[in-house]
């Protein structure tokens, strides 16, 4: 039993799980039980479908110890093209459109981990100006005009099917599976722990980071057409500022902001997390002004908990090998 | 040694004209004169008295830029400041409405950004495990929120008394802000290149185990350097309510960390610690003022002036970057290396 | 010799975004409009009416101001640079009522005239006010439209803007009052005041909260342009029982309006933002020529229509109504969701 209990605080998963849980009970409990409902459970994970997809491609950044914070940008430039590709009637073909999205962000990504990667420039500057840049060129691209309503049908009608829990669970899986099953998986985790001895054992550091901010990107873009589909509308602002979320969701997962920790588990935990915080806090009878308040509050307590947890099971773990 | 002024402790660069020249320090001033010439050329009303007259809006922000530099140097961030600037200008608001006179309102303003500071130091010294950027992302929402939950819902809260004149006062056609801002650049160079305290941030920015080991109270001077950020956004959002006679706690400072790490970056400081100095940030930041003073005379979208700030951001920085990395091989192979070019 | 060569094409490249970014400046402006923000399409079209309205008047001098971001801090950039380069009237669309007083006074004192559209600020601080619509119409109009929607009786709930929109409170708070002084709306009962911050995702979230929490729900109110867009998609493809009404873009919410279960707003309001940038840009034009000085009585022609300036309740300063809001229904939002 006390074995147990010590990998329970041990690991962060795990530890993030039971939190999630109680929270879980806590939510239902003070919503008058309408909480677990499957229904209720479906709108948290596809009204956060944004930031659980651009979370995955944020735990391999921060695996090689960078950060992006353009990905926000990259979404508007890329939602804002399609959303207009769509009005103009240029291209109606929904696949088609999601592939457009994802190669636009492709592209800004590209040129953001060549500037980390071959620039030598720190990834929070250049992802920083490359923000201002992508958020200009989406407001370039709306022109005075938002894509909403009848002129996004086509994407509108997909964001009601089971199309983005689809697109959602295929994402994890696929991250799941490269993460820990593949070389370059295995590559991303080395660089993040010892970009040196990555280096000099062979990898080649420079491709691997410029494939991460790419991938970051092809996210980025996809989230771009998923929330034309979910919210039926294309704006310039949307989701500005919600970089932080996302980069949030992954660090209260357990990823390290220095690289080389975070798991891709931990970072979908992370995720739903949030988006519980998120979908709980206008249920439990809390006036709407306090929301803000109280969700900075638990994203505090969650790292604070965290921080004490590991120091605990360290601690213990010293007291056991004293013995 | 390199363009970017790597002042290390180990190795202060010898000046000599040639080399202030071709440092990033010097490289900003000739850019800053580039870009008082090309705005004078471009638009007819870019002259002294008008850059003197939309100055006080983008020079308060830059308050913030030497405490924000400190906290770079060390390898961290900060971005709860502009959350922070609109906590304590909201307290200001109340405590100015309240009728408490004018020495009592900056007290309590400038208390609420230290004690905002310093709760900032506090959580990330008593667990110096969690990263900056994630604690004070929870700080940001958490002062933004309290200072929502203040005002209420309604319209924004009004500062309510003529008694801020003498920050908004003019000396000739100079705001007494820009006296301030220099004022308090000369004090934090000071601190930085002159003390202790300030040897021992670059310190802890290139080697944080050896600064613990070297003595050094890491912690302290942490909590110190976040305490000070606190406070620097209060007497930001001091000089900021001459302006903007009212708070919104969605909107009050918004964004201001970033505009702020971007001066800095772009006037040297390496976000990854222990390099950069105040002057390089100081200039940089009055080049982005007068560059986005500039191109608002000559009516351009706005949009595009973000984006012409991001491009200049990344490019600088991609260049000084470059020649930063061949300096650096220089310097392994003659090392200690004053010689000019 | 590299660095040399880095530091001359950082300066070349500033100083040439400088130059190249003056080739598109035409002139000195002396009309200006200051929108809300860029990115949000209900301020391009008073832009555009605005503009119109200047080149029908043969008018060249004029300059549009769109500023970075929706906040105070970002409109009084604008207007600083545009009281330096000595415009002489400023019609601005504020972001908040009291946050730009500093900077309008200084305006004032250089002998710019200052006028506010869409959303006022101080009376002190302005000259006139071209009003969309009279605050107690809007709210009239709305809580006559809760009314309807829901029969005479039931739950209801407002899904607004940000806690400290002006304009948004204000229409709030008139709807509150409407319907505590007639008895006729007594069985109506105002179960929330939801903030979704003008964002897609919060005010979907707040939505499908809101239908959660109150399962008796009859009708949903949103009188903010992005609120409304979000709550109408959450209710259509949910096909959920309760309705929406509130102020909306025809161009954007064509696609929910209708009277069958299948569209989730039977009918909205608004006015047309392209005349309230028309209204600004003639009242602009009076007003720098002396043809009004912002008393109450004043008139001047728009065209073929004279307008105007009637006294703001309670004050003796003035506002220009640009007429009643306009309701949106399916018999002619295929006509409008064209225009605007």
């Amino acid at each position: 039993m006390k074995a147990f209990l010590r990998k329970l605080s041990g690991n962060h998963e795990i530890s993030l799980a039971i939190i999630l849980v109680v929270l879980f009970i806590v939510v239902d409990i003070l919503s008058g039980f309408t909480f677990h409902g499957i229904g209720n459970i479906g709108e948290i994970f596809k009204n956060n479908s944004l930031t659980l997809i651009m979370s995955l491609g944020m735990l391999c950044v921060l695996l090689t110890g960078g950060i992006d914070i353009s990905i926000t940008g990259v979404l508007a430039f890329a939602g804002m093209t399609v959303g207009m590709l769509q009005k103009y009637n240029v291209i109606k073909n929904v696949p088609l459109l999601f592939l457009i999205a994802i190669a636009i962000g492709a592209l800004c990504g590209l040129l953001n981990g060549v500037v980390i990667a071959k620039g030598k420039v720190s990834p929070i500057i250049c992802t920083l100006g490359a923000m201002y840049i992508w958020r200009g060129l989406a407001t370039v691209v709306y022109n005075g005009e938002w894509a909403s309503g009848e002129n996004v049908a086509g994407m509108s009608a997909f964001g009601n099917t089971a199309g983005p829990y689809i697109i959602l669970a295929a994402a994890f899986v696929v991250y799941f599976v490269v993460m820990k099953w593949t070389p370059f998986g295995r590559k991303v985790y080395a660089i993040g722990s010892n970009r040196e001895a990555a280096q000099i054992s062979g990898i080649n550091v420079d491709r691997v980071e410029i494939l991460v901010y790419v991938l970051m990107g092809v996210l980025a873009g996809l989230a771009g057409a998923l929330s034309v589909s979910l919210y039926g509308s294309a704006q310039p602002t949307m989701q500005d500022g919600k970089e932080m979320d996302v980069i949030a969701a992954c660090v209260i997962g357990g990823v390290s902001m220095s690289g080389g920790r975070g798991t891709v588990v931990g970072t979908l935990l992370g995720g739903i997390f949030y988006a519980v915080v998120y979908k709980a806090l206008p249920l439990v009878g809390l006036e709407s002004i306090w929301q803000n308040l109280i969700k900075g509050v638990i994203i505090l307590a969650v790292v604070v908990i965290n921080v004490v947890s590991q120091r605990i099971s360290r601690r213990q773990t010293l007291a056991r090998r004293e013995i | 040694m390199a363009g970017k002024s790597g002042r290390t402790i180990s190795a202060v660069p010898v000046r000599s004209w040639k080399k202030l020249i071709l440092s990033w320090e010097g490289a900003l001033v000739v850019i800053f004169i580039a870009v008082l010439i090309a705005g004078r050329i471009m638009s007819p009303s870019f002259n002294l008295n008008s850059v003197m007259f939309m100055m006080p809006q983008y020079l308060s922000q830059l308050f913030i830029v030497f405490p924000m530099a400190f906290v770079l140097i060390m390898g961290e961030i900060d971005i709860s400041v502009g959350s922070i600037a609109c906590l304590s200008a909201t307290t200001a608001c109340l405590a100015a409405n309240a009728g408490l006179p004018l020495p009592l309102m900056i007290l309590v303003c400038l208390g609420t950004g230290l004690a905002c500071g310093a709760l900032n130091g506090f959580v990330l010294t008593v667990w110096p495990e969690l990263p900056p950027m994630i604690v004070t992302l929870g700080t940001q929402i958490i002062f933004r929120g309290i200072s929502e939950v203040v005002i209420g819902a309604g319209s924004s809260l009004k500062y309510d008394s003529d008694n801020l004149s003498p920050f908004a006062a003019t000396a000739g056609p100079v705001p007494v802000v820009f006296f301030a801002v220099v004022v308090v650049a000369v004090l934090f160079m000071i601190l930085l290149s002159k003390t202790t305290f300030g040897r021992r941030l670059y310190a802890i920015g290139s080697n944080r185990t050896a600064a613990k080991y070297a003595g050094i109270g890491v912690n302290r001077v942490r909590f110190i350097v976040y305490a000070l950020a606190g406070l620097m956004a209060a007497l930001c959002a001091l000089f900021l309510l001459t302006q903007i006679p009212a708070v919104k706690s969605d909107e009050f400072g918004k964004g201001f960390e970033m505009n702020v790490i971007a001066m800095c970056v772009f006037g040297g400081i390496a976000t990854t610690g222990g390099k950069g100095n105040l002057f390089g940030a100081f200039i940089a930041g009055m080049t982005i003022v007068c560059m986005r003073i500039a191109l608002g005379l000559i009516n351009v979208n706005d949009n595009v002036i973000t984006i012409v700030i991001g491009v200049l951001l990344i490019v600088s920085v991609l260049i000084s970057g470059i020649s930063r990395f061949k300096g650096k091989g220089k310097a392994k192979k003659k090392p200690k290396s004053v010689t000019a070019d | 010799m590299k660095k040399l060569t880095a530091l001359l094409l950082v300066t070349v490249m500033a100083a040439a975004i400088l130059v190249s970014c003056g080739g598109a400046s035409s002139g000195s402006a002396e009309y200006a409009l200051v929108t809300k923000a860029s990115g949000n399409a209900y301020n391009e079209k008073e832009a555009e009416g605005f503009v119109a309205a200047m080149k029908a008047q043969g008018i060249t001098s004029y300059v549009v101001k769109h500023p970075e971001k929706a906040t105070v801090d970002a409109q009084i950039a604008v207007i600083n640079s545009l009281i330096a380069q000595g415009v002489k009237s400023i019609a601005i669309a504020a972001n908040d009522a009291n946050a730009l007083s500093a900077t309008l006074k200084s305006a004032k004192e250089k002998g710019i005239k200052i006028l506010t559209l869409d959303s006022d600020v101080a009376v002190a601080d302005r000259l006139t006010f071209c009003n969309q619509a009279g605050v107690q119409e809007v709210g009239q109009a709305l809580i006559d439209a809760v009314y309807d929607i829901a029969s005479g009786a039931g739950e209801y709930a407002i899904l607004s803007a940000t806690s400290q929109a002006t304009n948004q409170n204000a229409w709030i708070d008139a709807m509150k009052a409407i319907a505590a002084a007639d008895s006729k709306y007594k069985d109506l009962t105002l179960v929330e005041v939801a903030y979704g911050d003008d964002e897609p995702q919060k005010s979907t979230d707040q939505t499908q909260a809101l239908l959660q929490k109150y399962p008796n729900l009859k009708v949903i109110c949103a009188p903010t342009t992005v609120g409304i867009m979000a709550a109408a998609k959450v209710l259509q493809d949910k096909k959920s029982t309760v309705k929406l009404t509130g102020l909306g873009l025809p161009s954007e919410m064509a696609a929910y309006i209708g009277n069958d279960a299948d569209h989730s707003c039977p009918y909205m309001f608004l006015w047309n933002p392209i005349d309230l940038g028309k209204l600004a840009a003639y009242a602009s034009v009076a007003l720098v020529k002396g043809d009004i000085d912002g008393t109450v009585g004043g008139t001047f022609m728009m065209g073929e229509t004279q307008y105007k300036l009637t006294a703001v309740e309670g004050t003796n300063a003035s506002e220009i109504i640009l007429g009643p809001p306009f309701k949106f229904d399916p018999s002619n939002i295929n006509e409008w969701k064209e225009v605007y």
